[in-house]
């Protein structure tokens, strides 16, 4: 047995902690000093004291700029879950030849540049696009729908991309589960449904907490996707940041807002890592 | 001390608050097949790494030829290693497994194309230089680490546990070739294990660990015929352990009063014996002898159990006063004509061959 | 029975169809930009009049969109370089270190992953404004770099798990002093997760829109800078056709790694 990782060490012989020194550094210095030294910009610009934050929470624009963001990634994850769900099901008992394809089918896009795939459906969605041509000619609406620019887009947009992050972890939780049990329910005699909302579901809730989470942080702190498909109007925080820095150069409300963003992010993951900790043990 | 070929001095290796080895000290002859043997966390592995060098001891040293070892590293101390678990390269064939030391010690390729050769026959894999570890047996592997042990021929090699994870035909056949490539090689060897009947099979000297300190060193039959200390007597060999208490000391000897009114004079008695002292009286099963039938003034028990074992018959015997004793006569024994469960039987013993061990905790500060 | 896939009854044509649909879903965008790169339609008509490559002779042609190719290209591949090479001390460190706190170290250098890129991209920024770095190859490196070393320690760090660590104490043993040990024995033995560490770094960084936007100036433009650029402006099929190979290079680099793992796994 080798003693020598268990029970203490000899000086430098086995990856001491001089080796972390590269990676604390960079950690430290291009991480998290910048964060904090962003922070304080936005305590101290321009003069010291909360203004920042007041003029945040306390105007209009801003409050729904907040309530969009939360609006819209609760959206998105519902609708994920919603769709999610069953394709994680099937996933999790289908044969293992077509298990493989839908499996590559999801990775792929998983991995597939970002932008390519926002790209895509801004062209599908444009008024000349393929969606409204198809639901044109089928005749369910005379004039192009406004799909672009809009709630919908974004909605589509971001739910396409995050599909594959609840599909995963919950084809994982559900493949954990023993079949025995629900047949073993089945011959208690519950009924398909009853299988369903007092055996499958209590037992994968917690593959589904976390996917959903991960989905609603993610969607929340999200850039690229709302800014190309959304329109000024369902603006969301992330690119409000990015406009006071960029175009108003206004770094104290621009701190202030990446803070406001942060400290959300931060609490829901707290509040994941207390209640809900499907990867450890259990 | 003296000038021997390895010396252990006063090693003592704490970590905070746990002390793993507390003063462990040996001289060991060049060429010695030295066992530490003892139940797990009595620091015998402890000992073994920190001769390795994958620990510095707290306090201590160790020399080879009366050279401290201790400020050379692992690396070079050019000892050989074997482990409990194979630890052969698994991305390295064999041959390239054996010849690693050889490559690192930059000899030319034509040598080491020879002693991989022959470190293979040593250990009786010739001709498998180009096989997978994976695609080998857990004895194979355990053989090619011994050949990558050897290659380089070190003055010292050490095994920890090395059979612990074979099966008990493979691990006796391998002892087997353990004990005669020590014979062809003459290394020093320093095998650790917990297997009483192992270290009795290969060594040369037994040093009995117990606790983070040695009990007592010797060869085998010392350690079985005249056990230091309790816990030695208990590890090795069968033994019953009797409570009596000192009556009378003489010398080394002492007078014993066995549960039952028995009294027995001459016992060999290890620690400080007082009267009134408690003390545990070891008694060897096959040291036992039987009589049918009860004798005042000896111990004597009902038979509870009969084993036949091929050469020799286990017998349980159950007493009011004491734990049940344990006795082995050979096969066509006289008195086991008619023996069952539940025949009243005294038990004769030769007073020397037995041992009392005062029990340190009440023979006050000895 | 609902965890059997031939009990489902009338349920599995359900989760079959809206299986099927998801994956129609996950794929014909994909394949819809392939299809828009050849189509002759300037406006992105589908299906396309005609078929060209008129889109592609553009691209290359144009010297700005070579430019932000090489330039992700460059800076991914250093970026992996430092990424594993850190990430290999680190995940030693994490390892085969026993000190207080050692976990809450974990965490810290998995973070950058969890958090809004935006929140980091915000902060760098700043910081280099400050430092005069802004619009540097250096600070785009070091910003990638903060997100690619999470990847690279998760990767090393789980095939380091698998890794007895006995096999280098034997090495060690055997002579080598304890970093040829590492190179000779142990790296070769965790090959997998240093490449799987490789692949996950270099895509972090040659995908990376949101850092590459704050880290970019003018002369400075990863590809996906410029596309984001070009996407503000008018939705030319250019795009489509640097989309399609960005696609197929990913998808190239996946059935890489796939081929590696199998052919690891015999």
């Amino acid at each position: 047995m080798a003693l020598s990782t268990t029970i203490g060490s000899k000086r430098g012989e086995n990856g001491g902690t001089g080796y972390l020194v590269p990676a604390f550094s960079l950690v430290l210095l291009f991480f998290v000093v910048p964060v904090v030294m962003l922070l304080l910009r936005s305590v101290t610009e321009p003069e010291l004291g909360l203004q920042n934050y007041a003029a945040l929470l306390g105007s209009t624009t801003y409050l729904r700029i907040f309530v969009n963001t939360f609006a819209v990634a609760g959206l998105v994850t519902v609708i994920s879950v919603l769709i999610g769900y069953p394709v994680a099901w099937l996933l999790s008992i289908m044969p293992d030849r077509w298990s493989r394809l839908v499996l590559a089918i999801i990775v792929l896009s998983m991995w597939t540049n970002l932008l390519a795939r926002t790209y895509a459906w801004m062209v599908l969605l444009q008024r000349t696009g393929v969606v409204n041509k198809t639901l044109m000619s089928l005749g369910l609406i005379d004039k192009p729908l406004p799909l672009v620019n809009n709630l919908v887009g974004v909605t589509i947009g971001m739910t396409y991309i995050m599909l594959p992050f609840v599909i995963l972890p919950l084809m994982g939780v559900i493949r954990g589960i023993d079949p025995a049990i629900l047949r073993a329910a089945a011959l208690c005699g519950a009924t398909k449904w009853q299988c369903f909302t007092r055996v499958l579901l209590p037992l994968s809730l917690p593959g589904l907490a976390a996917g959903a989470l991960m989905v609603f942080v993610m969607s929340l702190g999200y850039f690229v996707t709302p800014a190309l498909l959304g329109g000024t109007a369902n603006m969301m925080l992330a690119e409000l940041v990015a406009q006071f820095v960029q175009s108003l150069v206004n770094w104290g409300m621009g701190g202030a807002a990446a803070f406001v963003l942060l400290v959300v992010t931060l609490s829901l993951y707290a509040v994941q890592l207390k209640y809900f900790n499907p990867y450890r043990g259990a | 001390m003296t000038d021997a070929f390895l010396s252990i001095r006063g090693i003592r290796k704490a970590y905070g608050a746990v002390t793993a080895v507390k003063n462990v000290s040996m001289d060991i002859a060049e060429g010695e097949f030295m066992t530490f043997l003892g139940p797990s966390g009595s620091g015998k592995s402890t000992t073994l790494y920190i001769l390795a060098g994958f620990q510095d001891p707290t306090e201590g040293d160790i020399l080879i030829r009366g050279k401290s070892l201790l400020s050379t590293p692992a690396h070079k101390r050019n000892i050989g290693m074997v482990f409990q678990r194979y630890t052969l390269f698994p991305h390295l064939t064999v041959g390239e497994n054996v010849a690693f030391p050889l490559r690192i010690r930059r000899r030319p390729k034509s040598e080491i194309i020879e002693r991989v050769r022959a470190a293979l026959k040593l250990v009786r894999l010739e001709g498998l230089e180009d096989r997978k570890p994976a695609n080998m047996s857990g004895g194979q592997q355990q053989r090619v680490a011994l050949a990558r042990a050897l290659v380089y021929n070190p003055p010292v090699l050490l095994m920890d546990e090395p059979l612990s994870a074979l099966d008990k035909k493979l691990r006796e056949e391998i002892q087997f070739e353990i004990r005669r490539i020590h014979q062809e090689t003459g290394v020093t060897i320093l095998y650790v294990t917990h297997d009483q009947e192992e270290a009795l099979r290969l060594s040369d000297r037994i040093a009995v660990f117990s606790q983070g300190e040695i009990d007592q060193i010797g060869t085998g039959k010392e350690l079985y015929a005249n056990p230091a200390t309790l816990f030695v007597a208990g590890f090795i060999g069968d033994s019953n352990f009797i409570d009596a208490e000192v009556i009378a000391v003489d010398g080394a000897n002492a007078k014993l009063a066995l549960p039952g009114g028995v009294q027995v004079a001459g016992v060999p008695v290890h620690g400080t014996a007082r009267p009134g002292a408690k003390t545990s009286l070891m008694l060897r099963p096959e040291r036992i002898d039987i009589e049918l039938g009860t004798r005042p003034g000896h111990l004597s028990g009902t038979v509870a159990d009969i084993t036949f074992l091929g050469n020799n018959i286990h017998l349980v015997v159950a007493h009011e006063r004491a734990k049940p004793i344990s006795v082995r006569l050979p096969f066509g024994h006289s008195a086991l004509d008619g023996l069952t469960s539940g025949t009243k039987v005294t038990l004769h013993f030769n007073p020397e061959s037995a041992h009392g061990f005062v029990d340190a905790s009440t023979s006050g500060n000895g | 029975m609902l965890l059997d896939f031939d009990k489902l009854g009338a349920l599995k044509p359900f989760l079959v169809g809206l299986t099927a649909i998801v994956c129609l879903f996950l794929v014909l965008p994909i394949i819809f930009i392939a299809a828009l790169s050849f189509g002759s339609s300037q406006w992105l008509i589908f299906p396309p009049p005609g078929w060209t490559l008129r889109w592609y002779h553009e691209l290359f042609a144009d010297p700005r969109w070579l430019y932000s190719a090489l330039t992700s290209l460059k800076i991914a591949a250093i970026v992996t370089v430092l990424s594993v090479v850190i990430g290999f001390l680190a995940a030693l460190g994490l390892n085969r270190g026993n000190f207080l706190g050692r976990e809450a170290l974990r965490a810290l250098f998995l973070t950058p992953m969890i958090l809004p890129v935006v929140v980091l991209a915000v902060a760098l920024y700043a910081l280099f404004l400050r430092l005069g770095l802004a619009g540097t190859t250096i600070a785009f490196v070091i910003a990638h770099l903060v997100i690619a070393l999470p990847f690279s320690i998760i990767s090393i760090g789980n095939a380091l798990e698998g890794f007895d660590k006995s096999i280098e104490d034997a090495a060690i043993l055997c002579g080598a002093n304890p970093w040829e040990a590492r190179l000779r024995i142990t790296v070769p033995a965790i090959s997998h997760g240093i490449f799987g560490a490789a692949v996950f770094s270099f895509l972090a960084s040659w995908d990376e829109v949101v850092l590459a936007i704050f880290m970019a100036s003018p002369t400075l433009q990863t590809l996906p800078v410029k596309i984001w650029a070009t996407l503000r402006q008018d939705l030319t099929p250019v795009i489509a056709a640097a989309s399609t190979l960005l696609i197929a290079f990913t998808i190239v680099l996946m059935l890489i790694a796939a081929l590696f793992h199998r052919r690891r796994k015999k």
